[in-house]
């Protein structure tokens, strides 16, 4: 484990290089924030409570949803395809290093700059300029542990869409579908008690929920016993563990049909 | 008038043969248009699980939100299928291929531009045509040849909004290398230009009406469309927006190019 410390403290050290990007994605946050603010204040309009969210909370949820976007979000998809695309990955293949847990530091490091960079900028931002209170609660302590589970799911899912780069060369179309699966159905875009009562019963029992739903749930909601959050995070380590190893295996069998021409 | 007619033949020359190198990739095209296919729709569910709680949002219903989203579809596939190519700009000046558009007898942005023309964008195109046919015979509209002109007026100047913002937020490229988190920005501000305006107060509405007019792309000028009483009579001078910020863009790409030295190998 300790010989891949050292990859996180490189893409670390990559991120500080571009970190001209990182304004440009603040400003983004900050717009974004601000839409974010208008579209709830005019669907709550003079309402308290809709589907037992205040909007003190469903805004909470979506804003601090968006802080840890950037986070969760991995590009690890587009990377590994690239990289089976180009031969690169013949490279890692000669090495015996893992190619699954060397993506993950890789993207460790990239998740430190990120939340110094960008997540935790964007929180600030939501408690100062728009006033939004945090309830206090045992939440907020579960609160980054599940973002981490959190992270896990979405590395594997994204490594999963990566490792098809060895059947199809169009990863666009693949990625692009999983992307907007992903940010719709886990709550990243609208709180999940928004959905229609049949629908969340679904999304429920899918993994996307794990993802985005269940971290922002323990802020806007911290407040409950550990009867609520335990099971909340059985969930999201069962997912965890099934996509990390689903991953596994797979990568197994399609690292069979890599042909690379030459180099 | 020649010279155009010179252009639009080559174009045509020039994406045939693009276009039959791209279909060699049949299943490549069909994925990525599955692809854009979810992901034109992706905002438009957002609306759908919003107003699926609350009837309206700032006052427009379902029905109408589809009428703005699709006209926003519309507007923005030209910047989709033709300009695609503004995404690989920053490669082209990091890697120094940039260079070889600089030796043709032909307007560089063109040249540039008709390098890619991306066959999945026709899905989004499609989608928002459909989408506009549905709603408007949903809310009754009645398409008289001057209102039909009238879209056609209002959408090519929504799109070269559009083509204007995206390309310009890629030529940042010319002078920080790496222009990706500026498209993002211009990329995620897009996305906003099928909120009913009327939700954003003063300043936002200010910024997005007159700095950054993602306004015009789609909310104004389908307002002339769903409630020609409301509407601002900014809206007629939609074409010169559209207009003037092309050449405002047009302008940064031409200092870009001018400025750019190659990267010395």
């Amino acid at each position: 484990m300790r010989s891949y410390i050292p990859i996180a403290r490189a893409t670390f050290m990559v991120g500080l290089v571009y970190r001209f990007g990182f304004f440009f994605t603040i400003v983004g946050n900050i717009v974004y924030l601000c839409v974010a603010y208008f579209l709830w204040k005019s669907i709550y309009g003079d309402t308290l409570v809709i589907n037992g969210l205040t909007f003190n909370q469903a805004f909470l949820y979506v804003g601090l949803g968006s802080a840890i976007f950037i986070l969760l979000k991995t590009y690890a998809d587009w990377y590994i395809s690239y990289e089976i695309r180009e031969g690169v990955i013949a490279n890692y293949l000669v090495k015996p290093i893992d190619y699954q847990i060397y993506n993950l530091f890789a993207n460790l490091g990239s998740l430190l700059i990120n939340l110094m960079a960008i997540t935790i900028p964007t929180a600030i931002m939501l408690i100062g300029v728009f006033h939004v209170r945090v309830p206090s609660g045992p939440g907020l302590v579960l609160f980054p542990f599940s973002v981490l589970l959190a992270f896990l799911i979405s590395f594997s899912m994204d490594y999963f869409v990566g490792i098809m780069g060895f059947y199809s060369e169009s990863v666009w179309g693949l990625s692009i579908t999983k992307e907007i699966i992903v940010t719709v159905f886990s709550g990243a875009l609208i709180p999940l008690q928004f959905f229609p009562e049949q629908m969340q019963k679904v999304l429920y029992l899918l993994p996307f929920q794990a993802i985005y739903h269940t971290p922002l749930m323990m802020v806007t909601k911290p407040n409950q016993g550990m009867d609520v959050f335990l099971p909340m995070m059985a969930v999201q380590i069962f997912w965890a563990v099934v996509l990390f190893i689903g991953a596994r295996l797979f990568y197994n069998q399609a690292v069979k049909v890599l042909r690379i021409a030459g180099g | 008038m020649q010279r155009l007619i010179e252009y639009l033949r080559l174009y045509v020359i020039i994406e045939r043969q693009y276009i039959k190198a791209r279909m060699q990739y049949r299943a490549d095209f069909i994925i990525s248009s599955i692809g854009m296919f979810f992901s034109s729709l992706a905002t438009l569910g957002v609306f759908w699980v919003i107003l699926h709680t609350v009837n309206s949002l700032a006052g427009w219903s379902w029905m109408e939100m589809i009428f703005i989203y699709a006209f926003y579809m519309i507007a923005i596939s030209p910047m989709q299928i033709l300009f695609d190519h503004a995404w690989q700009l920053r490669f082209h000046i990091q890697q120094g291929t940039f260079l070889k558009y600089y030796f043709r007898p032909l307007n560089m942005m063109f040249y540039y531009m008709s390098k890619m023309f991306d066959l999945k964008g026709l899905t989004q195109l499609f989608v928002g045509i459909a989408l506009l046919i549905y709603a408007s015979m949903q809310l009754h509209l009645a398409w008289t040849p001057t209102r039909l002109s009238l879209l056609m007026v209002t959408l090519f100047s929504a799109a070269l909004v559009q083509i204007s913002i995206m390309v310009a937020a890629a030529c940042a490229a010319f002078w920080i290398l790496n222009s990706y988190p500026v498209l993002g920005l211009a990329w995620k501000l897009r996305e906003f230009s099928p909120y009913p305006m009327s939700i954003f107060d003063g300043a936002f509405r200010f910024a997005f009406t007159f700095i950054i007019p993602i306004g015009f792309v789609a909310f104004y000028p389908s307002q002339l469309f769903l409630r020609p009483e409301e509407v601002s009579p900014l809206i007629y001078f939609s074409p010169l927006i559209g207009i003037g910020l092309f050449a405002i863009t047009y302008w940064i790409w031409t200092r870009g190019v001018n400025s750019y030295t190659g990267t010395g190998s």
